[in-house]
């Protein structure tokens, strides 16, 4: 029973002492005796420093190699077939197909995108399935039927021909990736049949030429999908000149969300107005789940960190019984004796971030041309991933670790700092 | 007038269930302008009285008053403060605080009581020339000798202005020149400050020059002489 209430008495007087050391943090003499303190062994304040430096350097340009990473794949998605907001009929997200479609074009989404503000770019697509036939081979693919001027202006395909030439006036004329193309053995200029159900139930098909190959970042797309004329899918389709989307891009990544808000508010339920993120989840789960990946790992390195200044901080206590016995024979409080402890701490984790933060930034500004990841093409590319990862910087990056490394700083030097504070200055005083 | 009391002070150190009795019922009375030594062989309890009387130990029975306020109802941040504004101390091992200088050092205890820089450091600067050591303000400790750091250490104890010196041992550590000059600053400062010191002490030049001995043996008074 003693025994219990001497160590409830004890946390008690911990915390009272750990809020009232807090005002004197900033204490001026108590700066100047820790910051000299950290430089009385400077060969195990380096050690530190180095530690926590590799830490946080590490930690931070692996979150900004993860960043880039998604990065690339958010924008690679976007840039190749999502855009950042696109317009459907109600009822596509649950039946996507060529059975829900916005009439005449989308009239009524492009009336209200002209003169938008904070539209860059937008561009009707038909979109449906079909069957491409080759003298050799065949495969179902994802046809889609665009206007190439407006198309070029919303996503890369224009700019991701790797033979042959991008859409133009020619008729029946295709566009396949290039994975696709080995897939049916096909090449520029050679002939292939697309087949597709029609609105009315009926299969159809037409003879096309190939125009051109494309390859994008993502592999999967690339063996997934070919474009045609819009004109030629309506046809093809049979649905006259209605269109199955209109996809829109913005001027600014941080304009997406109003800009959708303000066009489902426009159109009302003439369409479904969605955001990449909400027309593609599993890419906002991708994303979520690399932000978690980036806290776990900044987790482990504070958690090994404030392990490493715990340890320090109680050898510099232990090494120092008979100084803090003398300083609070004199008259030292005990709280301000815990903020000079607490200080240094804060002052060698400063180091180490200071350190780790520079190791970090000039890392990211070297490979500011990327890092060429080509020998792990085939995994990158069907994560949707480019083979060159620029690695990316947020203010996260820099507002988290500087204020979790304090907080490890001074939660992992308060131990040592009250054993400190508990020395009998009698003690302490003769201690050799 | 007493300003500092032990009263029937009993002090019992347990080391792994073994009593150790160092002080066996003391009553004493220091009074203001004493210049006074605690003799006694080692482990008579002398330094065990100074550190009651210093507020860096608690009595095991009895009560220790200073100034007519009993220490064992003060507070640690309490005592803290009495050590501080009340109380000098001086250390057989000098005890400077290694990373300051010495004007520093006696700045130190200056800072803790929150008097403004300008005037610390011309009441620091002042101090060290009492104490012969105006030139080396901005030497650290380990820049210094033993005699000197010394020096600062009785700078830094009387910089506070403090009812009373607690010397202990103060010469221990100094050849018997040294000792007899930092012996005869104290005095001086006793004399003409009247600064209140009490040494614990088994150096002869100590107990010849102070003007009350009070002798201990195995934790009793065996005598208290006044000349």
């Amino acid at each position: 029973m003693g025994r219990t209430l001497g160590r409830f008495e004890n946390r008690f007087e911990s915390l009272r002492l750990t809020a009232q050391m807090v005002p004197h943090l900033l204490d001026r003499t108590l700066l100047r005796i820790a910051w000299r303190n950290v430089w009385r062994n400077p060969r195990r304040t380096g050690i530190v420093v180095t530690a926590v430096a590799v830490g946080i350097g590490g930690a931070v340009l692996t979150m900004a190699i993860n960043f880039g990473m998604v990065v690339q794949m958010v924008e690679t998605a976007i840039s190749t077939d999502l855009g950042h907001v696109q317009a459907h009929a109600v009822g596509y997200a649950d039946d996507p197909g060529i059975d829900h479609r916005l009439p005449a074009g989308g009239a009524a989404v492009l009336a209200a995108l002209e003169g938008r503000e904070h539209v860059a770019a937008f561009a009707p697509r038909v979109r449906g399935q079909a069957l491409v036939f080759s003298p050799r081979a065949s495969s179902g693919v994802g046809l889609i039927g665009v206007d190439p001027e407006r198309e070029a202006s919303v996503t890369v395909l224009a700019d991701s021909i790797t033979a042959g030439s991008y859409l133009d006036d020619t008729k029946r004329r295709l566009l396949v990736g290039e994975a696709l193309a080995r897939r049916l053995h096909v090449d520029v200029g050679d002939k292939v049949v697309i087949s597709v159900q029609d609105i009315h139930g009926d299969l159809t098909g037409e003879a096309f030429r190939v125009q051109g190959l494309f390859r994008t970042a993502s592999r999967d797309f690339d063996a997934g999908h070919a474009f045609v004329r819009l004109e030629e899918a309506q046809s093809l389709f049979g649905i006259s000149d209605d269109v199955s989307e209109v996809v829109i891009v913005a001027d600014h990544r941080r304009r997406v969300d109003g800009l959708r808000d303000g066009l489902a508010a426009t159109v009302g339920d003439a369409a479904l107005i969605r955001s990449w993120d909400q027309s593609q989840p599993l890419l906002r789960y991708m994303v979520d789940l690399f932000d978690q990946v980036g806290w776990i790992v900044y987790a482990a390195v504070f958690v090994a960190m404030a392990f490493g200044i715990a340890n320090v901080m109680l050898m510099a206590v232990h090494e120092r019984i008979r100084e803090i016995g003398i300083i609070t024979a004199i008259g030292m409080h005990p709280d301000r004796l815990v903020a000079l402890v607490c200080i240094e701490s804060v002052f060698v984790t400063s180091l180490g971030l200071l350190t780790g933060l520079a190791i970090a930034f000039g890392s990211v500004a070297a490979l500011g041309e990327g890092i060429d990841l080509s020998a792990w093409a085939d995994g990158l590319e069907a994560l949707g991933v480019g083979t060159r990862i620029v690695p990316t910087l947020r203010l996260d990056d820099l507002t988290v670790p500087v204020l979790a490394a304090t907080i490890t700083a001074l939660v992992a030097s308060l131990w040592p700092a009250m054993r400190a504070a508990r020395l009998r200055p009698a003690e302490a005083v003769r201690h050799i | 007038m007493a300003i500092l009391e032990a009263r029937n002070v009993t002090k019992v150190y347990e080391t792994r269930g073994v009593e150790t009795p160092a002080l066996r019922g003391v009553d004493l009375e220091v009074e203001a302008g004493e210049f006074s030594a605690l003799a006694g062989p080692s482990g008579s309890g002398k330094t065990t009285l100074l550190n009651l009387f210093g507020a860096l130990d608690e009595p095991t029975t009895g009560s220790v008053i200073l100034e007519g306020q009993c220490l064992g109802e003060l507070s640690a941040m309490e005592l803290a403060d009495l050590r501080l504004h009340k109380l000098g101390f001086v250390f057989q091992a000098y005890n400077l605080i290694p990373v300051l200088t010495a004007r520093e050092n006696v700045e130190f205890v200056m800072e803790l009581q929150g008097v403004k820089p300008r005037e610390r450091q011309e009441r620091a600067e002042k101090l060290l020339a009492e104490v012969g050591l105006a030139d080396l303000g901005a030497k650290r400790p380990l820049e210094m000798s033993g005699g000197q750091q010394q020096r600062v250490a009785v700078a830094r104890a009387i910089a506070s202005g403090p009812r009373i010196v607690l010397a202990d041992e103060p010469t221990a550590n100094l050849d018997s020149k040294t000792a007899g000059q930092l012996l005869d600053l104290m005095h001086t400062m006793n004399r003409e400050r009247g600064v209140t010191f009490l040494f614990s002490t088994h150096d002869p030049m100590v107990i010849d020059k102070a003007s009350r001995v009070v002798r201990l043996v195995d934790g009793r008074i065996s005598a208290d002489e006044r000349r």
